[in-house]
This record gives C-alpha cells, sequence and structure tokens, in this order.
C-alpha cells in the first residue's frame, strides 16, 4: 500500500468514525458504535496493522497520523459520553422532583399554660436578682394568715364573708387567701438573708365575673436583708415592671395599705397600649395598677424572731391572672380557666 | 367616698386645676378612681311645675302630663306616677340632650309629647329609674337643673384605705389637700354654738365604759319634719345618698361633712328620755329600721331606753324611734364606738351601714360634739327645732391621745432617701401632728382622728407618703445566692416536654364537688373519695378540695368536644388535699393526664391516629426519658373508673405512682367526653425523689455491635414485657438492648397464639463481636425462654 492509500484510509476511518460515534443516540448505540470504529476489526485497526508493512522513514509519520486520528475518535466518545450523562442526571432529577410547598409533617406540638409561663417570667426576673422560690400549704392555720400578718380579729379578711373555712375547724383552718403565709413559714424556718418569690393558688369568696375567680394564682416576693430600703423595693420592682411589660414603661409608686407592710404602696405603669393618654385597658386613667408592695411590717418581722432594729425588708404581691391578661391583652379570666384549645393554642409562641 | 370640689373649698383654698388635685391625691395615697362633672353632659333639662295630670286615652301605663316652666307650658307624655299636681319635675325639653338621648317632638301613642319629665337615673344622679326626679318645692321655675342639683360641681370618687377612717369626710380630705397644697384648713368650729333656754329632759347612763368610751346627746325641741332644702338634697345625691326628711338629712350631711356618725331618735318614743348603753341580752330580739328583726348576741351593743333596745350602737337605728313625720322633738346622738365591738357586731348581723364602715375602722372621739353642734345648728336652722343648750356629755373613759418618738435618721435608713429632719416634722405638723424636739428625736402627739398612727413606723410613713414616693431613687438589694431547686427544674422541664410531645398543659380549679368524683365509680373504699371539704363554700359545686384532677381534666374535654375540636390531649401538674388526723391536710403534687379523639387528624402523608393506650403510655415513656428516668413499669390493672381489661398501675422502681387506662364506657358517659378517652394520675413525689444525678458519659464502643432478630411464639395469655425480660435476663451480658418490633396474631402461629419479634443488640468488651458468637447467645436463650414463657422462637 502506497502512502497515500495509507493516508486516506486512516482519514477514511477518521471521517466514518467521526460520523459514526455522531450518529449514536443513546449509551447503547454509543458503546455500539465505539467497538465499530475502535474494535479489533474496525478500519483503524486494520490501517494500524497495515503500518507494519511501511517503510521505516514513514512509519513514524504514519504512526503519528493513526494516534491522532485514534486520539480525536476517543475525545468524540468522551465528549459524547458526557452529553449522554449530563441528559440522564437531568432525567433523573426530573423524576425525583418533590413539591416542596407540601406540608411537612410535622410532630404534635403544644404548650404549657400561660399561666405557667407568666409564672415561670416573673419567677425568673427575680431568680435572676438572687432569690429562691418557696411553696407551702394552701389549707393553712388561720394563725399564719392572720395572726402572723398583723390582722386582728377584727379585719374583715377574717369573716366568712372573705374567707374559705375548712368544715368542723373551728375557724382555724382556712384555704389562704394571700400566699403571704409562705413567707412567714419561710423566715421561720431560716436566718436573713431571705430573698424567695412565693408563686401558687389562693382562695377568696369573690362573686365570678370578668376579672374575679374564687381560686386563682398569686405570686408573693419577699426580701429581708440588714439595710434594705423602700428604694430598694422601687428599684426591684421597676425592673421586673420592665421585664414583663416593656423595657422603656414607666413607673410609679403610689401610697396605699396593707396590714402587714408599712409604709405600702400600689405599683402602677404607665398604659402600655394608650402611653398614658387613658385608653378601655387602663379605664381611662393612662395608668395601670400591677401589684401591692411595701416595707416588712416590724410586727411580722418579731413574728418570726428576727430583730427589727437590724434587719429590714420588703414585700410584694401580685396576682398572676392579671399580669397575665394586662401582657396578652386578655379580657375574661374565665378564658384562662376554661383549657379551651382554641385559647391555649395561642400561646404555643414566646420565649418560655 | 365621694366629695365635690365646692364642698372641699368651703374647708380649704383650692388653687389648682382638678387634674393636678388628682395627682396630688393619687401620690399621697387616695386614690382618685374617677373626676367628672355630671351636668357637662345635660344640656336643656329645666325646672318645672305640674299643672295637670290626666290618662292616656291609648295606653294604661302612660299619663298625660302639662307642664309649666316659666311662662311656657307643655304637654308630655309620661310613664312614671310617682309625682302629683304642683311638683316641680326636670323638664327635658325638645332640643335637649341627655347622655345616650337627644329629645324631639314625637308622638306616642297617637299623643304629642313635647319632650321628657326625667328620672334621678337619667340625670346622672341616682339609680333610681323608677320614678320621676321630684325636686324641691323651692326649685326656680324655668332654671337649668345642672346648678339646681349641683351638677355643676366636679365630683372625686376616692379609693380611701382601711386605715384612713379620718379621709371618709369632706373635712378629713380636705386636711390632706391643705397638707399637700400648703394651704390651711379651715375648721369653723365655734360658730356651731346656738344656746336657747329649752332644757333637756334626757338621761344617759352607760354600763360598758370599753365598749362606749363617750356618749352625748344633745337634744332638739319642736323641729318641724319636712324635705331638704335643694342645696342639701343637691350634695347628698352627689356623693350617693337618698334624701328623706329635713332631720335624717342633717345627720348624713355632717356624716359626710365632718366624717362623725349620728343618730336622731324620736323623743317621744323614747320611754323616759332614758339613754342606757349596754350588751345584749341572751335571746334578746331587736328590729331595725331597715324592718329585720335580728336575734342579738351577747357581744352586741345595745342604745336602750333602760328596758328595750332603741338602737344597734353604731350601726343602725331600730324602727320603733325612728324619726316621721310626726316626729317633733328629736335626741341626737354622737357617740365614740369601739371599734372591734362593732366591727364584730356588724359581721355578726351580716349588716353594713356608713356609721358601720366608720364606727370599725375607729373614729374621732374629740369630733362627738363637734359634729352634735353642727348637727343640731342645721337641725335649728333647716327644721326649726329649737336646740337645748345643755349638752349631756358621758365621758366614761378618756381615750389619750397616742405619743410617738420619731429618729428623723430611721426614716432615711428604711426610706433610702435623706430628708432633713426639719422637712421631717413640718410634714408631720402639715397634717395637724404636734410635733416637738426631743434630742435628735421628734416627739410626736397624734391627733385623736389617725388611729392608724401609733408607732415609729408609721410616723415614717406619714413622713414618705407627704415627702412622695416618686422621689425615691431606684436601687436594688444586694440578694443572694439565687436559683431554682432540682426539682423545681424537673417540674419546669416535664410540663415543657409534655407540651412539646403535643399535650395541652390545663389549669383547673381545686374546688370541686364530691358528686363529681363520685362520677368516676371508685369502690366505697377508694381514699380519693374522702375530701376535705369548705364550709362556707360559693356554690356547693365547688365545696371540696380535690383529691383528684381527673373530673376537672375531663370537663375540659368535654369542653373542648362541645366546640367541635378533632381531638385534645391535656395535662395538668396541680395538688391534691388529702385528709389526715393533723390540723392539715396532705397536699400531694400530681401528674394527670386525659386524651380523646384524634392524635393527629388524617394528612397527606399519613391516616388518622387516635389518642389510644399506647399512644398515651408511649407519651408517658418519653417524658420519663426526658427527665432522665427509667421507663416507668406498667402491670394490668382492673378496676373503676378504667376499662377492665385496658389499664395498667404505673410504677417507678418499686414505688407506686398510679395508673394509666382507658376509661370505663360508663364513665365517658357521666362526663359526657367521647368512649375511649384515655386517663392518668401520677403522684409526683417518688418521681421527684429518683431524679437522676449529673449524666456521666459512657464513651461509645469503637468496635461494631452484632444484630440478631428473634420471633417468639408464646400464648396469647404471656405479657410481652416477660418474654422482652427473660431475653434480656437470659442474653446478659451480651445483649445490651431488646426491642420488640412486631406482634402477629393468625393462621401461621395458630389459635390463642402471637408471634412477638425482638431485635437484640450484642456486644462483647473491646473487640468485635462475630456472627457465631451471637448464635451462641441466641442458644443460651431459647432454653430459657422455653421453660420461663413456654416460648418457641418461629422458623
Ligand atoms: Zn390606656
Amino acid at each position: 500500500m502506497s502512502d497515500a492509500e495509507m493516508r486516506q484510509n486512516l482519514e477514511r476511518a477518521r471521517r466514518e468514525g467521526l460520523e459514526a460515534i455522531d450518529a449514536a443516540t443513546d449509551m447503547a448505540s454509543l458503546e455500539d458504535a465505539r467497538i465499530k470504529v475502535l474494535g479489533r476489526k474496525a478500519p483503524l485497526s486494520r490501517a494500524r496493522s497495515g503500518l507494519r508493512d511501511v517503510p521505516e522513514e514513514q512509519r513514524r509519520e504514519l504512526g503519528r497520523v493513526a494516534n491522532d486520528v485514534t486520539a480525536e475518535i476517543n475525545r468524540a466518545i468522551a465528549a459524547k459520553e458526557k452529553t449522554f450523562m449530563a441528559t440522564e442526571t437531568a432525567e433523573r432529577w426530573e423524576r425525583e422532583a418533590i413539591d416542596v410547598t407540601l406540608p411537612g409533617e410535622a410532630p404534635p406540638i403544644a404548650t404549657v399554660h400561660p399561666l405557667t409561663k407568666t409564672i415561670w417570667d416573673i419567677v425568673d426576673v427575680f431568680v435572676g436578682l438572687g432569690y429562691r422560690v418557696a411553696e407551702g400549704p394552701e389549707v393553712e392555720l388561720s394563725t399564719y394568715i392572720f395572726d402572723a400578718l398583723n390582722m386582728p380579729p377584727s379585719h374583715p379578711a377574717r369573716s366568712s364573708q372573705a374567707t374559705f373555712f375548712i368544715k368542723s375547724s373551728g375557724e382555724e383552718v382556712l384555704l389562704r387567701s394571700e400566699t403571704s403565709p409562705v413567707q412567714i413559714r419561710t423566715m421561720e424556718s431560716q436566718e436573713p438573708p431571705v430573698y424567695v418569690v412565693c408563686p401558687g393558688r389562693v382562695y377568696r369568696r369573690d362573686t365570678q365575673d370578668a376579672t374575679h375567680l374564687s381560686g386563682f394564682m398569686q405570686i408573693e416576693g419577699l426580701a429581708v436583708d440588714e439595710g434594705v430600703t423602700m428604694a430598694d423595693l422601687k428599684g426591684s420592682l421597676e425592673h421586673f415592671a420592665r421585664e414583663i411589660f416593656g423595657r422603656s414603661l414607666e413607673v410609679r409608686l403610689r401610697p396605699h395599705f396593707f396590714p402587714f407592710t408599712e409604709p405600702s404602696a400600689e405599683l402602677d405603669v404607665l398604659c402600655f397600649k394608650c402611653r398614658g393618654s387613658g385608653c378601655r385597658m387602663c379605664k381611662q386613667e393612662g395608668w395601670i395598677e400591677v401589684l401591692g408592695c411595701g416595707m416588712v411590717d416590724p410586727h411580722l418581722l418579731e413574728w418570726v424572731g428576727y430583730d427589727p432594729a437590724r434587719y429590714s425588708g420588703f414585700a410584694f404581691g401580685m396576682g398572676v391572672e392579671r399580669i397575665c391578661m394586662l401582657a396578652h391583652g386578655v379580657s375574661d379570666i374565665r378564658m384562662l380557666w376554661d383549657n379551651d384549645v382554641r385559647v391555649l393554642d395561642q400561646f404555643k409562641g414566646g420565649a418560655t | 367616698m365621694r366629695v365635690t370640689l365646692n364642698w372641699l373649698r368651703e374647708f380649704v383654698d383650692i388653687d389648682i386645676d382638678a387634674e393636678k388635685l388628682v395627682e396630688l391625691l393619687n401620690f399621697s395615697g387616695t386614690k382618685v378612681e374617677s373626676v367628672r362633672t355630671p351636668g357637662d353632659d345635660l344640656h336643656g333639662v329645666v325646672v318645672a311645675e305640674v299643672l295637670n295630670i290626666e290618662e292616656h286615652p291609648n295606653a294604661d301605663s302612660l299619663t298625660l302630663v302639662d307642664v309649666r316652666t316659666d311662662g311656657e307650658e307643655q304637654r308630655v307624655v309620661c310613664g312614671a306616677r310617682n309625682f302629683s299636681v304642683g311638683d316641680r319635675v326636670p323638664l327635658a325639653r325638645v332640643g335637649a340632650r341627655l347622655p345616650g338621648m337627644d329629645i324631639t317632638e314625637r308622638k306616642i301613642r297617637g299623643q304629642v309629647s313635647r319632650g321628657m319629665l326625667c328620672s334621678g337615673a337619667e340625670l346622672g344622679v341616682s339609680r333610681d329609674h323608677s320614678g320621676i326626679l321630684v325636686l324641691p318645692p323651692d326649685a326656680e321655675l324655668g332654671a337649668d337643673v345642672v346648678p339646681t342639683l349641683g351638677l355643676d360641681d366636679t365630683l372625686l370618687e376616692l379609693e380611701i384605705t382601711l386605715n384612713r377612717p379620718d379621709c371618709m369626710s369632706v373635712l378629713g380630705v380636705a386636711r390632706e389637700v391643705a397638707a399637700l397644697t400648703g394651704q390651711t384648713l379651715r375648721r369653723s368650729e365655734s360658730k356651731f354654738d346656738t344656746p336657747t333656754d329649752v332644757g333637756s329632759p334626757v338621761k344617759v347612763a352607760i354600763e360598758d365604759s370599753q365598749a362606749c368610751p363617750r356618749y352625748l346627746v344633745r337634744y332638739i325641741e319642736g323641729a318641724k319634719i319636712g324635705p331638704s332644702p335643694q342645696w342639701m338634697a343637691t350634695r347628698l345625691l352627689a356623693c350617693g345618698v337618698r334624701p328623706i326628711s329635713n332631720v335624717v338629712d342633717v345627720t348624713n350631711y355632717v356624716l359626710l361633712e365632718l366624717g362623725h356618725p349620728m343618730h336622731a331618735f324620736d323623743a317621744d318614743k323614747v320611754a323616759n328620755q332614758a339613754i342606757v348603753v349596754r350588751r345584749a341580752r341572751k335571746g334578746e330580739r331587736f328590729t331595725t329600721l331597715d324592718g329585720v328583726e335580728r336575734d342579738l348576741h351577747r357581744d352586741d351593743l345595745l342604745i336602750t331606753d333602760g328596758a328595750k333596745p332603741i338602737g344597734l350602737a353604731g350601726i343602725m337605728g331600730g324602727e320603733a324611734t325612728e324619726v316621721s313625720e310626726s316626729t317633733s322633738n328629736v335626741i341626737l346622738e354622737s357617740a365614740y364606738f369601739d371599734p372591734d365591738t362593732i366591727a364584730f357586731t356588724a359581721r355578726r348581723q351580716n349588716l353594713r351601714t356608713e356609721a358601720s364602715a366608720r364606727f370599725e375602722r375607729g373614729m374621732d372621739v374629740e369630733m362627738a360634739p363637734v359634729a352634735a353642734a353642727r348637727a343640731a345648728q342645721l337641725m335649728s336652722e333647716l327644721a326649726g327645732g329649737r336646740v337645748s343648750a345643755t349638752v349631756l356629755d358621758e365621758h366614761a373613759k378618756r381615750l389619750e391621745r397616742v405619743k410617738v418618738r420619731l429618729r428623723p435618721s430611721r426614716t432615711d435608713k428604711l426610706l433610702g432617701i435623706s430628708i432633713p429632719p426639719a422637712e421631717q416634722a413640718e410634714r408631720l405638723r402639715s397634717i395637724e401632728m404636734e410635733v416637738s424636739d426631743a434630742a435628735g428625736a421628734l416627739d410626736v402627739l397624734v391627733p385623736a382622728f389617725r388611729p392608724d398612727v401609733t408607732r415609729e413606723v408609721d410616723l415614717i410613713e406619714e413622713v414618705g407618703r407627704l415627702h412622695g414616693f416618686q422621689e425615691l431613687p431606684s436601687t436594688l438589694p444586694r440578694g443572694a445566692a439565687g436559683g431554682l431547686e432540682r426539682y423545681q427544674r424537673a417540674e419546669r422541664k416535664l410540663r415543657q416536654v409534655l407540651a412539646d410531645l403535643g399535650v395541652f398543659e390545663a389549669v383547673t380549679a381545686s374546688l370541686i364537688s364530691p358528686e363529681d368524683v363520685e362520677k368516676l365509680g371508685l369502690d366505697e373504699s377508694n381514699p380519693t373519695r374522702r375530701m376535705v371539704e369548705v364550709a362556707n363554700p360559693m356554690v356547693e359545686d365547688e365545696r371540696a378540695m380535690r383529691t383528684t384532677l381527673l373530673p376537672s381534666l375531663l370537663r375540659a374535654v368535654a369542653l373542648n368536644r362541645s366546640q367541635r375540636s378533632q381531638g385534645v390531649g391535656l395535662f395538668e401538674i396541680a395538688r391534691i388535699y388529702e385528709p389526715t388526723n393533723e390540723a392539715l391536710p396532705q397536699e400531694g403534687l400530681v401528674l394527670a393526664g386525659a386524651f380523646s379523639g384524634l392524635r393527629r387528624e388524617q394528612e397527606w402523608t399519613g391516616a388518622a391516629r387516635p389518642w389510644d393506650f399506647f399512644r398515651v403510655k408511649g407519651v408517658l415513656e418519653a417524658a420519663f426519658e426526658g427527665l432522665g428516668l427509667g421507663p416507668p413499669g406498667f402491670v394490668p390493672a382492673s378496676g373503676m373508673p378504667f376499662h377492665p381489661t385496658r389499664a395498667a398501675t404505673v410504677s417507678l422502681g418499686s414505688a407506686p405512682l398510679g395508673a394509666l387506662g382507658e376509661l370505663h364506657p360508663d364513665v365517658c358517659e357521666r362526663f359526657d367526653v367521647a368512649e375511649r378517652t384515655l386517663v392518668f394520675e401520677l403522684s409526683l413525689a417518688p418521681v421527684f425523689e429518683d431524679l437522676p444525678e449529673r449524666v456521666q458519659l459512657q464513651e461509645p464502643s469503637r468496635f461494631p455491635a452484632a444484630y440478631i432478630d428473634m420471633a417468639v411464639v408464646v400464648d396469647d395469655a404471656v405479657a410481652a414485657s416477660k418474654v422482652g425480660d427473660v431475653i434480656a435476663r437470659a442474653g446478659a451480658p451480651e445483649v445490651v438492648s431488646v426491642r420488640l418490633f412486631d406482634v402477629y396474631r393468625g393462621e401461621q402461629v395458630g389459635d390463642g397464639m402471637k408471634s412477638l419479634a425482638f431485635a437484640l443488640e450484642l456486644r462483647v468488651e473491646g473487640r468485635t463481636m462475630t456472627d457465631d458468637e451471637a448464635l451462641q447467645v441466641r442458644d443460651r436463650i431459647l432454653p430459657a425462654l422455653q421453660e420461663r414463657t413456654g416460648g418457641t422462637i418461629r422458623a
């Protein structure tokens, strides 16, 4: 075979090979084409074996041409393969597509009760100030409720109009009307300093309405230490009110009266709805009454055996329902005690 | 307590506006609950005279009334009949505006009405809707009723705290205002004396000087009973007191003005004009002027005529000696009664009056003669009575004024602010305390009208509130080591975990009815049926302290069912109250749950899943796991309130906690909840006692475990937990976990049998376990299964 013929054969093998590869429509026909073009019986292979007969000086040149043809065909096959693989992958993605807007399979989630959340929020504020949580009996001795708390037998709270008495206890045992007996029991059991908050249920003979229940939740707090002042009370409660109702809120202490504190006061916060201009929430007053408080009456300190000349303290008490209602815009207290899931469900959010 | 600005002005000059006054009062401890000028809402209502009343031709309940104002006559249709020709009444003319009402000319049942006659309620002076407000005969015809009724006077509604009886009067509030504004209080007592030559036939004796330290009588002769003048009626109405007659109104007026309660007796109805103050006798009865015949208690203090009672001291007079239209001679009582004595009687008799509310807080013993003189003077002026110069003043026991020493440094120390001693003294003087210096301290003589001030700390409060709490700095006390106890944190976590598992926390009332517990159908001997009961419940349904949370939770489930909820899971953590032999019951914390309907509704990913035994049990197991506790034990149980074959007792280690199960269908029906409602109730004390210490990490093995499955065929009656236990025990120590993953009943295992499939994880320490070794362990388990459960391995 002449040199020219050889070159022609290689060129034809190149052309026909590339055409065959180009004609392949999928991975399988590409493989067929590959065998046809690069297989042992393929024109290219035959042309290569024909090189043996070519004189030495031309063989090198023709061999180079044959290698180029082989490489070009291999490149064409690889390119084709890559195209087919990309198509196949794309088809798989298409096949496996999902509608990501379908609902997720969320495990059912519920919530702790809004009153519990409110208690946690309040307790956490005071724990942050160095308080502990104290608890005590709800069915309590009248001594701890009235005598220790400076309420003489003629005090209106001591009447069966106001307080629940336990049957056949001779008015000696009753349902506590405040959590204050816990303060007394705490002071009886330890020496100052005392910093406690006491959450719990209390009971009063109030007629049920939108803001009253005969059983409800209260949180009281007590701080007794050397040198505790009314300014400390003010600072502590300001901190509390701002944590619960809003950081920039104005608060005010207004003189009031409680038998177990002297001086006594009520804490008002500036209405966070109308900012003081007057609205339904604040009954047009611009301020909302939040809690009662005061400096622990020396009578109480003496009762538990603390020296009033050395120790002083403050106490405060608030209705958990009231705080919860104010914080969440609840208009009827009974909504908090009905446990209607449509109400509870709304409290899933929030930081606690 | 209500006062009007004009009334206050009689005692103190007020040169600030109402808004500033409200602020000052608020910050002094006398909270102003509302401020309003009633007349601001009334336009076009005038005084008219009734000329003629005739029946409405078309309506039995209505009348046609001709009225005259200043020269003008109108006919109006009216629905009330409490007035007669010649009376003066308020007429809202056409074009008038009242709260929520504009008056126009209109036809009522065919008759034209040119205006409307007004009730006290419509004018905002009383709550009386039933009749037309009849005005005093001297009301000027055609005059606007706003000034006539004093409705242009600003009314302050005040909240007076229990410790401040002195503020239950115009005088007392004026004293506060004077102190707060730096003005001087006007107390012109001298002009009240109006001596005549009339003698006083009255004799007074006090048998109990502790209960009645002072009893003073003024005698008024020849009083003519009639209506009070408009100015007095107006003020009484504004302050919520209904005018009755001049003599009675005077006692009420002075009560409001000076705060001292008095009583007027018809002297001619008091036998021998003798007054004896004594305690009631056993079995004595007495009819008060509200018409109620009362059984008296031996501690009740009475005013008597020597023989029979004529008044319940400090609370209410008697019906028999009441001042009436025919009264001419009056015995005016002005006394001081012991606060506790009055408080106990008022409570025993369930009778609270303006008088008792004041006496039980403590009155001003020195006010008795002042108030009596003022009332006598008014009676003389308004009823034409002649007042005897004789003042019978039985002062059986002198009440000394209290003397208290104040150390100004103590004030600073308690309040946390520095107030100069001179200012402290000045503050106290501004509320009529007599202050004298005593070597670095202040000696304070407390006036008799301040029974609340008896100790140094009470004076500190006075200085503090007058200086102003708003002046206090805001500081924090030093605090201590705070934090929650471990069990408190665990309780929080338990609530949160249960909520996160899809169970809503409920809060329900502790007071329930024993009948609700009966509905659970518990055995006679079940301690849950013994409850602590309240002697004075508000309603019968709330008379016992609960020993179980289940009735309340089931009520909540029923409520949600009635709201068409698809399903609900509720839990509550609260106390139960168990009777003991001690004074106080045992209060223990329990966790209870109630589950009904669907846990999950149908979703596109799966079918609806109802709450059932195993889903509730799973929630409990997960919750215990969340507390770091081993799984609770479940042992089949029966007995109410449960389904006889779908309930278990629950325990933790060796401590019984309570029970879990499907409710008996009868119980479901009684509580109006769906069948297959499930409940549990567990005592939490053992749970919180058993809380694990801090988690100690166990490093995971570096060698792979071997896993084998075993399907064990046993009699249906064998408990799955027993089979699992046998495998775990016989497979120890290599078997580190046994998990049941399938239960099969059917042809392949035969009647009365079941196949339980377990997945076992096996390990040896320090190396990989071979398959051969795993099979050896399996072979070791088989005979134990055969022996202990009769189980065989399913091929
Ligand atoms: Zn507001």
